[in-house]
């Protein structure tokens, strides 16, 4: 299947932000150690999320861009699900601006998992 | 059947998709109120839920999907890694298509050059139905063998007159069906073996000629390499390639065993620019291969297309079909004596010969079997008085020493191989020739799928299998008594009740 451009710029994107948002939690950023505290996951969580957040990103930049797609959803949703439980939509007067990001990553990883959908085994055949 | 151990699949399902659900609800509750670390399963099974949501109601392509929910993946999932299984596990030596792994074994060991000796008897059923071959009680003794020649050509008296030394040679695969790295391999080992190597018909035999092996350049349907705008012959490019002290003979293809009647769709989004350049095609609009020449519509036009062919070319010029209707062939040998224009070799190849790509209807219902087909080409050549001036070349699964002496008894002066020698350089058959992924890189385009294949060992492998070959074939051929395979006959042949027609023929 050919790859379009408007593919290749979500994943782009998607894995650029993944990356980054890493990065900060590797370092150790104080307020991912904040939110981290807020979901009691301090500082395990915040490994274990960077950790999916880096194989993500990568995953998106390279030819298996169609499972950094799923994985980045997967960890969106669980940041979905953080904020409407926990964390709210502003974080640390950010002016929801996190959640901004949240969204900027699920829509273009949701663009590139449609369009990619065939290339993943066995389930892409079904759509 | 009914048995208290069945599984009740409908209901298990039932359970499946929703005990999913309470999953989720169970996730999710325990995140919210026990750990946060509990959302990754919520996440898990969020996804899983939306999924089946979507199998169950929102699609009708799958049945299954829509009937059992995910449980029906796992179907689909036994179903994809069925032939890894089959071909590792659970088939036995001698019972896979189209070559059993004791056959393939057989291939790797001579490749290799490995003793290929086996203990205790034959692993076959010793099939009454197969043909064997009949012994002499008086063999000949090693020395008294004739050197194999084969002279392509001299019928006719040509200057260009070719020799085969060796009762094998490498059938036709072009490059497009085949890596830049899989040819090389095969030429500079035909190189290595002495023995001509087919170019196939993907035009300009660019890589082919790079190693300096003797070529039978294929003049395929739609002439790539050598046609025009509009697909019909350019005699001068023809002339030009035919100059080359590479090419040896033209073999211009009628048919393929493997889909006989069929011409060929080249996308253009699989035409590379030097696809397009060795094809002669332009790189921007699909290109069709026609069922048939242009120039051959019937008996007639077919042979003075021959002429022309051996005219423009100046080599030995055959042609290669599988056969079809045997009424066709006796005609169109009779025009071939009215033109006074014979092939200097005609190639057999049977409805059982391999292909990169085929629909698999015409794989499996079409053409003549080779050890129905080739007795009955040799009869009606020998019937119209021509068999002495024409080479017969056969090809079809003829892997093994022993499948080249039964063609050759039935017929056929030399045998081709393509799978053969694509298997001595390493192939599993894993049969996905047309889909660029070969995993050993035989068949495929992919750079780093064809990394492994290293040109210097692999070619030895293919210069060892020809020696082996070789070396068993004179050892068979001793054992008959016969002094050459040219004077094997159908009297060298066993055939059982089943198969008397073929033996009663000749």
């Amino acid at each position: 299947m050919k790859t379009t451009l408007p593919t290749r710029l979500a994943q782009v994107v998607a894995a650029s932000i993944l990356i980054f948002a890493s990065v900060m939690k590797f370092k150790g950023d104080p307020g991912a150690i904040e939110i981290f505290t807020k979901l009691e996951m301090e500082p395990g969580g915040r490994y274990i999320a960077a950790i999916f957040e880096m194989l993500a990103g990568l995953l998106l930049l390279s030819s298996f861009a169609a499972f950094g797609s799923v994985l980045a959803i997967g960890m969106m949703a669980g940041a979905l699900i953080a904020h409407a439980t926990r964390l709210g939509l502003e974080v640390n007067n950010d002016g929801g601006a996190l959640v901004g990001q949240l969204a900027i990553v699920l829509l273009s990883s949701l663009f590139v998992a449609i369009s990619r959908r065939k290339e993943i085994p066995i389930i892409g055949s079904s759509f | 059947m009914n048995s208290s151990l069945a599984l009740d699949l409908e209901k298990t399902s039932r359970t499946a998709n929703g005990g999913i659900v309470v999953l989720l609800g169970l996730f999710a509750l325990a995140g919210n109120f026990i750990s946060f670390y509990f959302h990754f399963g919520t996440v898990a099974f969020l996804l899983l839920v939306l999924l089946n949501t979507y199998w169950r109601h929102f699609q009708s392509s799958h049945t299954l999907l829509a009937n059992f929910g995910f449980l029906a993946q796992f179907r689909y999932l036994a179903e994809s890694v069925g032939p890894e299984f089959r071909q590792y596990l659970f088939s036995s030596d001698t019972e896979e298509r189209p070559f059993n792994r004791n056959e393939r074994a057989e291939v790797y060991r001579k490749s290799k050059g490995i003793d290929s000796s086996s203990a205790f008897g034959t692993l076959l059923s010793y099939d009454p139905e197969e043909a064997k071959i009949r012994h002499s009680f008086y063999p000949t003794d090693k020395q008294r063998l004739e050197k194999f020649d084969v002279a392509v050509g001299a019928a006719r008296g040509l200057e260009t007159t070719y020799h085969i030394n060796r009762p094998i040679m490498i059938s036709a695969m072009s490059y497009g069906a085949l890596g830049e790295n899989t040819v090389r391999s095969l030429a500079r080992g035909a190189k290595l073996a002495g023995i001509p190597m087919n170019t196939g018909e993907g035009g300009y035999p660019k890589y082919h000629l790079m190693e300096n092996c003797d070529l039978i350049f294929q003049l395929g349907t739609a002439k790539f390499g050598v046609r025009n705008e509009e697909g019909y012959l350019d005699d001068q490019k023809l002339a030009d390639l035919a100059a080359k002290d590479q090419i040896k003979m033209i073999e211009i293809k009628l048919s393929q065993g493997a889909k006989p009647g069929k011409g060929g769709l080249l996308p253009k989004e699989k035409i590379t620019k030097e696809i397009a350049e060795l094809r002669g095609v332009p790189q921007d609009k699909d290109v069709l291969s026609p069922a048939h020449h242009l120039e051959c519509v019937d008996a007639k036009t077919t042979v003075e297309f021959l002429a022309r062919v051996q005219k423009v070319g100046g080599l030995p010029t055959g042609m290669k079909f599988c056969l079809g209707r045997d009424d066709e062939f006796r005609e169109l040998v009779q025009e071939m004596k009215r033109q006074k224009t014979l092939p200097d070799f005609i190639t057999v190849d049977g409805g059982e010969g391999g292909t990169g790509a085929a629909p698999k209807s015409f794989m499996d219902d079409l053409g003549m079997p080779l050890f129905e087909a080739l007795p009955l080409v040799h009869q009606i050549l020998s019937e119209e008085g021509v068999r002495a001036q024409i080479v017969l070349f056969a090809s079809g699964k003829l892997i093994s020493p022993g499948k080249q002496i039964k063609a050759m008894s039935l017929g056929a002066d030399v045998a081709y191989s393509a799978r053969g020698f694509l298997l001595s350089l390493g192939c599993i058959q894993a049969l996905q020739c047309n889909k660029n992924s070969c995993p050993v890189g035989i068949t495929t385009h992919e750079p780093h799928l064809q990394k492994g294949l290293n040109i210097e060992d692999k070619s030895k492998r293919v210069a060892n299998y020809v020696d082996a070959l070789h070396h068993e074939f004179d050892e068979l051929l001793a054992a008959t008594g016969a002094a050459s395979a040219s004077s094997l006959t159908t009297k060298n042949i066993y055939f059982s009740n089943a198969n008397q027609s073929v033996a009663a023929n000749n």
